[in-house]
């Protein structure tokens, strides 16, 4: 295809460039002969002008020549004397070389002179014997060319007879020189000549008797037409009195030829005019248009050349750009189509968990727990999936950068959650060891787009599980510290770590691109897009957060996302746990020291342990102290004796009174039996936030309160039975609200003996069933207040029941109460039973 | 220091408080709230501006409160101080007084240890 163009490109040029040279050239060959026709032409003009000027110069010279021999005639009769005196007189006075009688016989009676002849007398014999008017050329006895004018006149001769002409000689040389015929330097040249071609007048070089002999001999052939021919068209020419007017090259040189008849005689006048100069002039100028053409051409095909050249050059960078574009394009759609075909790498993941769950639910029907849980991780599953999708449908969105991020209160309890529950199948399939570890939570809850969040944990999470081998260690870390943004954000630090194959220095710099995957044979075989880490990276840039990686081959990966996001104010409900003494076991000191915080800052205090071995001394310790933990925290997987085994262990020597929950990061279904055969008592899932625990541990809580102190069996429940106590003490009163509540009671509490007043005269009849009134309270006491209740006479139920309840426990005491209304008295500190079997009396 | 060293400490009857209210949580929730009360410092003010009835009441009260929560010193010694002012003053009431103030010192000392063994 390349060579094609450049083939085609040269072939244009050397087409151009011929064409160049060929238009130019007969341009410059055209012009040339245009030229040269201009000056035939010119030459033709010109000559033309100067024969008819000559001619009439010829004319008006023969003319004059004439007129004076007329004079002669006129001034000089033959009546006069002497005549012949006065005409030889005047014709010398007017140049005449010699003059003469011709008589009609052709003979000449000198008057002065040398004796003259005529050349060629016949005509001029016959013009002069005619009357005519006629000139001559003739020689004298010395043998001078002399031109004859003769006129018709009578003058006696000396043989008697009389003349028929006087004719008069001048030199040839004055015609010439009249004529300008032979004047140096000049442009042009005359002959004079007979019809015969012989010399009447002749100038220049011209030697020979006859000019046509001269034609022949100096002829070089021109246009390819003989002398013969030329002479031949001169002949006919004159013979026919004509103009004749022709080009033809004489000694070398190309001559214009002019020929007319002159007047007053039988003689021509040629008049030469070599183009020597001219074709000088004319061969410059040609050389000129040939030199202009040839730089012209040339600059037309400089231009051309560079204007290719320089259109080359264009093409052959567009082509490579075309090149460029077509493989971007194939690598594109390369590209796409791999990630149409490998999509399973993103979506695989969560939909086996789908899958997977769903088979466990099938398998344990009959266990509800086992059934809802996997509904659970189905149905995180299943929402990660569909956002997935989106994600995928999405993709040009995200790539031309219109992702908006769905910034909402995001608990990361629940997402930490919802990631261990998707990626725990995983893990157990490659029987990988998890950690979640937890450390300097500041805020549970903040803003951010959990679907983003989940996408990007998970995406580590799953890479980590895939490229680290069976039975390889992997950990998500999360801890907070002080964002640099402000004190309404908190910086979130993530982690994910695993000792798995890791990746090289290259791949490191371009694992963020799109459809990337780290070739080599040790990863072939791990299906995937490649597509995760670019969405993840531009999900975490979209959060104003920034990705680290360490990776080194063989020894494994860190991830670590940096986000700032803002505290979202915590719902945290009195998170308070009873004041348990507690114990917590794990391998990870850093979980212990977190988990210990996060327990403390809910009311419980804590121990930690790291081994097994460890926590079973501690316990056994605190047991011979009488002072057993409340509830043991167990993580499953401890280096040496594990979970399972410490619980059994503890049990051995506890018995059964101490919960033991295990804590994990795996699904705990598998050991769940087991666990529960060796008398563990729950489970909670990692990570432990401050959350987790408190909802974990809360069950216990209120089975702690219920298992220590039995209620009695005779319990009575008053089933929301309204009473009003008056009681002025705010502890008092708290203590009787949580003690009577307890029981069935509907408590409504006066600060005072008036207030107590107040709200049982604002009451309707009938709604407090009884009133349980303090005695010493200030504005009114317990007395007065029951004098006053027991005055409103009106009221049906004035006599309602009020009992007396007081630290004053002497008779007296009683006996006031009584005296004042009252029903009955009891001694402060409120006994429940007491007070129930009292107002079951009293109420019925 | 737990709750029970706490009723170690004040001399009061841990046993007896935890069988009338049932439950650990209960007991430790209203023992921390034992020193928001201000029937103390309203006994001390009485007392000083001679106010006899005022300071009867709050002693009654500190009384009632110590029943509730068995703190059996204060409790017996606020009683006794209860018992010199029912009548109006009597000059056994400034010892009595004393004993009191020392009493209450003692459990805010015990209570303010354990809040601070809670952390808060």
């Amino acid at each position: 295809m390349k060579n094609k163009t450049t083939r085609f490109l040269v072939c244009s040029v050397m087409i151009a460039a011929v064409l160049c040279v060929g238009v130019f050239g007969f341009l410059a060959f055209y012009m040339n002969r245009i030229s040269s026709e201009i000056m035939s032409e010119l030459g033709t003009v010109y000559m033309t002008g100067m024969n008819e000027r000559i001619t009439k110069h010829f004319e008006t010279t023969i003319d004059y020549r004439l007129s004076h021999m007329e004079d002669l005639i006129n001034t000089n009769s033959a009546e006069k004397e002497d005549y012949l005196e006065w005409l030889a007189y005047s014709a010398k006075a007017r140049g005449f070389e010699c003059l003469a009688l011709y008589s009609s016989d052709g003979t000449f009676q000198m008057i002065y002179g040398d004796q003259v002849q005529v050349t060629d007398p016949e005509p001029f014999l016959h013009s002069m014997n005619n009357g005519e008017k006629k000139v001559a050329v003739g020689t004298d006895s010395k043998g001078t060319d002399l031109v004859l004018v003769g006129i018709s006149a009578v003058y006696p001769m000396r043989n008697g007879k009389e003349c028929t002409a006087l004719v008069g000689g001048i030199t040839v040389d004055y015609i010439k020189k009249v004529l300008a015929l032979d004047e140096e330097n000049a442009l042009v040249y005359s002959h004079v000549i007979r019809k015969d071609g012989s010399f009447v007048i002749r100038s220049a070089d011209a030697y020979r008797d006859n000019y046509f002999d001269r034609i022949w001999e100096t002829f070089g052939d021109m246009n390819g037409k003989s002398a013969e021919s030329y002479v031949e068209e001169l002949k006919f020419a004159m013979e026919k009195e004509e103009n004749y007017s022709t080009v033809l090259r004489l000694s070398g040189e190309r001559r214009n030829l002019y020929c007319t008849a002159l007047p007053y005689s039988e003689w021509y006048l040629i008049t030469v005019m070599p183009y020597g100069e001219m074709d000088v002039i004319v061969d410059e100028l040609s050389n000129q248009w040939f030199q202009m053409a040839f730089f012209s051409g040339g600059a037309i095909l400089l231009i051309m050349l560079m204007i290719f050249l320089g259109y080359f050059r264009l093409a052959k960078k567009q082509m490579k750009e075309l090149e460029a574009a077509i493989e971007k394009a194939e690598l594109a759609s390369r590209a796409k189509s791999e990630f149409l075909s490998n999509m399973s790498h993103d979506i695989r993941t969560p939909m086996n968990a789908i899958v997977g769950m769903t088979a466990i639910a099938t398998a344990n029907l009959d266990n509800p727990q086992q059934v809802q849980n996997c509904l659970r991780k189905i149905s995180l599953s299943g929402r990660h999936l569909l956002g997935l999708v989106n994600d995928v449908l999405d993709m040009a969105k995200i790539e031309s950068g219109k992702m908006t991020l769905n910034m909402d209160r995001v608990s990361l309890r629940e997402v930490l959650d919802g990631i261990v529950g998707i990626i725990q199948p995983q893990i157990k399939a490659k029987r990988q060891n998890f950690d979640v570890r937890l450390r300097d939570i500041i805020s549970e809850c903040v803003f951010c787009d959990s679907v983003r969040l989940n996408q990007v944990l998970l995406n580590f999470l799953s890479n980590a599980v895939k490229f680290t081998p069976d039975e390889g260690h992997i950990a998500l870390s999360l801890y907070q510290e002080p964002s640099s943004k402000g004190d309404d954000f908190v910086r979130v630090h993530l982690e994910v770590e695993d000792d798995g194959i890791g990746m090289s220095k290259e791949f490191q710099t371009k694992i963020f691109d799109s459809f990337t995957r780290e070739d080599g044979a040790r990863v072939q075989k791990t299906e995937g897009t490649g597509l995760g880490m670019a969405i993840t990276k531009f999900i975490v840039d979209a959060m104003d957060g920034t990705i680290e990686v360490q990776s080194e081959q063989g020894k494994g990966s860190r991830f670590h996302v940096v986000l700032d996001l803002q505290k979202a104010i915590e719902q945290e409900a009195d998170m308070v746990l009873p004041n348990w003494t507690m114990l917590v076991v794990d391998d990870d000191r850093m979980l212990c020291e977190s988990t210990v915080a996060a327990l403390s800052s809910i009311g419980v205090t804590a121990d930690w342990a790291l081994d097994g071995e460890t926590a079973v001394k501690m316990v056994l310790e605190h047991h011979q102290r009488q002072d057993d933990y409340h509830i043991i925290l167990l993580d499953w997987k401890l280096p040496g004796m594990d979970g399972v085994e410490t619980a059994r262990e503890i049990r051995r020597t506890l018995g059964d009174a101490v919960p033991i929950i295990l804590i994990s990061s795996y699904d705990w279904s598998e050991i769940e039996d087991r666990a529960r055969q060796v008398g563990v008592s729950g489970f909670i899932g990692k990570p432990l936030f401050k959350s987790t625990l408190f909802y974990g541990l809360r069950p216990f809580a209120e089975a702690f309160d219920k298992e220590l102190v039995p209620l009695p069996p005779q319990q009575t429940d008053f089933h929301g039975a309204q009473i009003l106590l008056a009681e002025d003490n705010d502890l008092n009163w708290e203590i009787a609200e949580a003690l009577l509540t307890d029981i069935g009671l509907k408590l409504d509490w006066a600060e005072n003996g008036q207030i107590c007043v107040e709200m049982y005269r604002n009451s309707a009849p009938g709604y407090y069933k009884a009133v349980l009134m303090d005695i010493r309270m200030p504005v009114m006491n317990g007395y007065q207040a029951t004098e006053a209740i027991r005055a409103m006479t009106s009221r049906p139920d004035h006599d309602i029941p009020i009992i007396a309840m007081t630290a004053d426990a002497f008779a007296e005491d009683v006996q006031k109460c009584l005296n004042s209304g009252m029903n009955a008295h009891i001694a402060k500190p409120i006994d429940v039973v007491e007070v129930s079997k009292l107002l079951e009396k009293f109420i019925k | 220091m737990t709750l029970q060293e706490c009723y170690q400490a004040l001399d009061g009857n841990y046993d007896d408080v935890l069988g009338r209210l049932r439950s650990e949580r209960l007991v430790q929730k209203f023992v921390l709230k034992f020193l928001d009360d201000k029937s103390y410092e309203l006994l001390c003010s009485s007392m000083e501006a001679e106010n006899w009835q005022e300071a009867f009441r709050a002693s009654h009260t500190i009384k009632g409160m110590c029943q509730n929560l068995s703190f059996t010193r204060l409790q017996q010694s606020s009683s006794n101080l209860t018992e010199s002012l029912r009548n109006g003053w009597t000059p056994e009431a400034v010892p009595l007084l004393d004993q009191v103030k020392q009493d209450y010192q003692q459990a805010a000392a015990a209570i303010g240890e354990l809040k601070a063994s809670l952390g808060l």
